[in-house]
């Protein structure tokens, strides 16, 4: 007779399923249960589809590309503070989208692995300071493996602390959507329904993509007009912040 | 009434199996309905979450915590049904599957489709 699987292998697939549906995936992956190899490649092909679709319900196209902005923002605006020189060096502009693109990832997950309906004034910041934790760590880790991605210690400080009151800001104008639900799983669609945070997935769409192509439309319009020089870092701070503030205004509008 | 979007082939097999099961329909049995439908296709588990996530936030089918039972390791279920919404867009699914049926036959002959028509029966048995 299969008892099923061992309390480790349990809690070990428990860590990597999002809260909001861990109950009824580790119910579903013990009673499919057959062998400890049956189970450990079932566990290993559904998790990371279930991790996905949990991303698609949580996450927001549009507060994301506002957090992207706001991020990117924040790490430009300490590198034109502490260190003009560093926008001038080759891909310093680039390079500080690094940090900024792995908080935006911690702050997608923070999300992911939210547990629904559990509201606390800590959820506005947990989410930044995981983001920034593992921005802090990435370029860690670039120090010792290629020095020439990291971006210099002082910038990702005072970089991470406006980011820190930016991001935290922009979560308190815009909700993740974990926090709005009360169920354990509330479909978003009700969400949608009922004015929520996520609005019309194609609408979002639209908007992210539109938003998307007149950034790299400016971006390479600027560099083909300064030949082959890369854009000013006060032109691309003006844009971001006019970008930020057209975004955060569509979205108050949006939401009444 | 809302109109529902157009379904996948693959959602169309996640609401059929959610009708065929009733009261019955949980992530593995509807897993096992739809691979028994896909045939020969393989189906994973994580594909028929994805479907059932995105059926339910269009509105097509709800879902319900049912209580924990210990062939499950004491873990709930969760439960889905169809919705007013998910029916009609099943129905407009069924209508034109039929209708490319109806043309195929035409097309092809009728003994193509009786021949198709008795061993797609004989896979079902």
């Amino acid at each position: 007779m299969n008892s099923g699987p061992s309390k480790t292998a349990e809690a070990i697939i428990a860590v990597f399923v999002p809260p909001a549906c861990r109950e009824e995936v580790l119910g579903d992956l013990h009673e499919r249960y057959s062998s400890s190899g049956q189970y450990g490649l079932d566990a290993l092909r559904t998790i990371p589809l279930v991790i996905i679709s949990r991303i698609r319900r949580t996450a927001d196209p549009q507060v994301l590309l506002i957090q992207a902005f706001a991020l990117y923002a924040s790490f430009l605006g300490a590198a034109w503070l502490k260190d003009g020189a560093f926008l001038s060096e080759q891909w310093g502009l680039l390079r500080l989208a690094l940090p900024a693109a792995v908080a935006i990832l911690g702050l997608t997950l923070e999300d992911t692995y939210a547990k629904p309906g559990r509201r606390s004034p800590l959820n506005l910041a947990r989410g930044p300071m995981l983001g920034l934790g593992l921005a802090l760590a990435s370029q860690g880790m670039f120090r010792i493996s290629n020095p020439d991605l990291a971006v210099p210690s002082w910038i990702m400080f005072y970089g991470c602390a406006i980011s820190l009151l930016l991001s935290s800001a922009v979560r308190m104008l815009f909700p993740p959507a974990t926090d709005q639900l009360q169920g354990a799983n509330v479909p978003a669609h009700w969400l949608k329904q009922s004015g929520g945070s996520l609005g019309n997935p194609e609408t979002s769409s639209r908007v992210v993509k539109g938003v998307a192509a007149i950034v790299a439309v400016v971006i390479v319009g600027t560099w083909m007009a300064n030949r082959a020089a890369l854009p000013k870092p006060r032109v691309v701070t003006l844009l971001l912040v006019l970008l930020l503030v057209l975004l955060i205004a569509y979205q108050v509008w949006k939401r009444g | 009434m809302a109109k529902p979007d157009s379904l996948g082939q693959f959602e169309q097999l996640v609401l059929t199996a959610i009708l065929a099961l009733r009261e019955d329909a949980y992530g593995v049995t509807i897993h096992s309905k739809v691979q028994e439908l896909a045939r020969p296709k393989a189906v994973s588990l994580g594909a028929v979450y994805v479907t059932l996530d995105r059926l339910e936030d269009k509105g097509l089918v709800a879902s319900w915590m049912s209580d924990p039972t210990p062939e499950r390791g004491g873990r709930a279920k969760r439960c889905y049904r169809l919705e007013a919404l998910g029916e009609r867009a099943l129905q407009e699914s069924a209508v034109t599957a039929k209708r490319i049926w109806d043309v195929i036959a035409e097309v092809w002959g009728k003994e193509w489709a009786k021949e198709w028509g008795k061993r797609w029966g004989k896979e079902a048995g």
